[in-house]
């Protein structure tokens, strides 16, 4: 099993190796695997030499945090103040913020490393991270394959060890998917739990950062690092969650009640759907309650979802039109003329689906029909998982009806490759927390995800359930060897 | 009239099992338009296909729930009194030139080619 992130704490402290000459281990690693990986875009490796050592200042004075001279990686949607972001878009290539995310801005004060800022799809728009502008990531389970989306950047470092753990981002699953499909942990908070500002928007009302990690206690540890309330961002709440729930994962699970909703286990892919029902099992011989559950507005939370998503997209990249920051056209004729030459050069064919979709469903004759019936059915959907968790704890599902795809799968359609995202939208369109562990293999090798999803910032029981699942089932998925080997 | 629109506009689409356009080149136009993009003729023909199925998923959405989407009800608008706001004070900003540090060719104006003779 690999080192986590208290155990390296602990080496740090212990002098048997510094910042330094852990972050140089990644930087080599990095080096020699990611020009075939494409999972870093860009490598921030000076800055990050700077902060080891001055990680390695705060580690001899005592009393660092946890996460100091840890190195990490950011997704690309990330702001960083005078390093690249480009959500990887043509349209914001050489963007260099003037500002830190929050999340950033709080890591960086516990004596992080930062890498480097990774691939991703489009403005965060797919299931793949085929959309980038610089090419899609590899999954470095199997490079046939893509790593998922749209944070697969962040969950390729994670798997292959060119990072001890990365911030990601999730509007419908950009978190829990790649996870899943490179096998690794990642957490999708409660909306509100972690502030946005200086994550680049995408659909505001359902994005929320969260960790990608290699196991569910260093994703705790990411998390209780990032959490809070924020001024910046109005719609973060101020929550008590107690202690460290890093230091609250040993939890008994005997009497916890655990929902199973059928809805969520329609059309899955059959070996997912077993390997599911194992771990199930598992929870119910430890004394675990199943409560088998319907939610049925469920089968419509895909289209509330990219109608909603969609339709916060269009508003949100309004802002790109080459004046202030950004890819400008080289010729135009008006200003009207330049800024439509500009967005169309800029943005790629998802976005541009995605920004006209959302156009259609907010332009006049068509606002009731399409946003605001998606917004009703969004509360219906709310009030449902109110309801379930009246009387479950969790719930346990699926976190893709499939594992992951071929690269370059021209099989599907647009609507096709929405409809993969069936089981980690309904989570987003209520607000609620999940997690995506790694619950085995299919028979071609590729790494199945199980989420656990709960009540509003009940983070601590999701995390609990997740930690109980893999300190039983043991590592599913055997450690991928290589990487920075530390 | 909600409820209605995007049945009707599924009706439409399915006359005799032949599936007909639900959204014309003309309407992609005048969306692209609004949204400040454009298409060569090629994308447009592409891009009209694949935005009639997508308006077509989108519309799954009144398809009724248990019991009819007539369940549904309009919660209302949050309504937010004065005395939630916060106060309307003014704090420091971020500098000028930081701001604008990515405008390319910035001096104190943003300058685009002369698009008027």
């Amino acid at each position: 099993m690999r080192t986590g992130i208290s155990e390296l704490a602990i080496r740090l402290r212990n002098r048997e190796i510094s910042a330094v000459e852990l972050t140089k281990a990644y930087i080599g690693a990095i080096e020699k695997q990611n020009p075939a990986l494409n999972a870093y875009v860009h490598l921030t490796f000076d800055t990050a030499l700077k902060a080891a050592e001055q990680a390695d200042e705060m580690l001899k004075e005592g009393d660092a945090p946890l996460l100091c001279g840890i190195p990490m990686a950011l997704k690309d949607n990330i702001c960083t103040d005078g390093l690249e972001t480009t959500c990887c878009s043509k349209i914001l290539k050489g963007f260099k913020p003037y500002y830190d995310a929050t999340v950033w801005e709080k890591l960086k004060k516990q004596g992080a490393v930062l890498l480097g800022k990774t691939n991703m799809d489009e403005f965060a728009m797919g299931s793949t991270s085929e959309t980038s502008c610089y090419g899609a990531p590899l999954n470095p389970r199997n490079t046939n394959y893509v790593t998922g989306g749209s944070s697969g950047g962040s969950a390729a470092v994670v798997c292959a060890n060119l990072a001890v753990y990365s911030l990601g981002s999730d509007t419908g699953g950009s978190i829990r998917q790649p996870a899943s499909f490179c096998g690794v942990v990642g957490l999708k908070p409660t909306y509100g739990a972690v502030s946005r500002y200086g994550l680049i928007a995408y659909g505001s009302s359902l994005d929320q950062i969260g960790p990608l990690a290699n196991s569910v206690k260093d994703a705790a540890i990411v998390f209780d690092a990032v959490k809070g309330v924020d001024k910046r961002d109005q719609t973060s709440v101020d929550y008590d969650y107690g202690s460290s729930l890093a230091e609250c994962l040993d939890r008994d699970i005997k009497g916890m009640r655990i929902g199973v909703a059928k809805e969520f286990f329609d059309g899955i892919n059959p070996e997912i759907k077993s390997k599911i029902e194992e771990a199930i099992k598992l929870f119910e011989r430890n004394g675990a309650v199943i409560e088998n559950i319907s939610l049925p507005a469920l089968k419509l939370a895909l289209p509330v979802y990219y109608i909603i998503a969609c339709a916060e997209a269009s508003s949100n990249l309004g802002r790109y039109d080459g004046i202030r920051y950004g890819y400008r056209t080289s010729s135009y004729t008006s200003i009207e003329d330049m800024i439509v030459k500009t967005r169309s050069e800029g943005f790629g064919d998802e976005v541009k689906r995605r920004i006209m979709l959302g156009t259609y469903v907010l332009s006049s004759g068509y606002y009731d029909a399409y946003y605001k019936k998606a917004c009703l059915i969004r509360e219906e959907i709310n009030r449902e998982f109110d309801a379930v968790f009246e009387k479950c704890d969790v719930l346990v599902a699926p976190t893709a009806p499939n594992t992951a795809f071929p690269l370059n799968y021209k099989g599907a359609s647009p609507v096709e490759m929405y409809l993969s995202d069936i089981c980690t939208v309904p989570v987003n369109i209520a607000g609620v927390p999940a997690i995506s562990v790694p619950c085995g293999e299919d028979a071609g090798g590729l790494p199945i995800g199980m989420q656990i999803i709960g009540r509003r910032f009940g983070e601590a029981t999701v995390l609990q359930a997740a930690y109980f699942y893999e300190q039983c089932a043991g590592k599913v998925i055997g450690a991928y060897e290589g990487g920075a080997g530390i | 009239v909600i409820e209605s629109s995007g049945q009707t506009r599924q009706q439409a689409a399915v006359r005799n099992g032949v599936r007909i356009m639900a959204i014309s080149k003309t309407e992609i136009e005048k969306l692209a338009k609004l949204a400040k993009l454009s298409f060569s003729d090629e994308e447009l023909e592409r891009f009209t296909a694949e935005f009639d199925e997508i308006i077509a998923f989108a519309d799954t959405i009144n398809q009724s729930i248990e019991g009819g989407t007539e369940q549904i009800r309009n919660v209302g608008a949050r309504v937010v009194s004065f005395d939630d706001l916060r106060p309307d004070v003014v704090v420091p900003s971020l500098p000028n030139e930081k701001i604008l540090s990515n405008v390319e060719g910035y001096n104190g104006f943003f300058s685009v080619e002369r698009s008027k003779k």
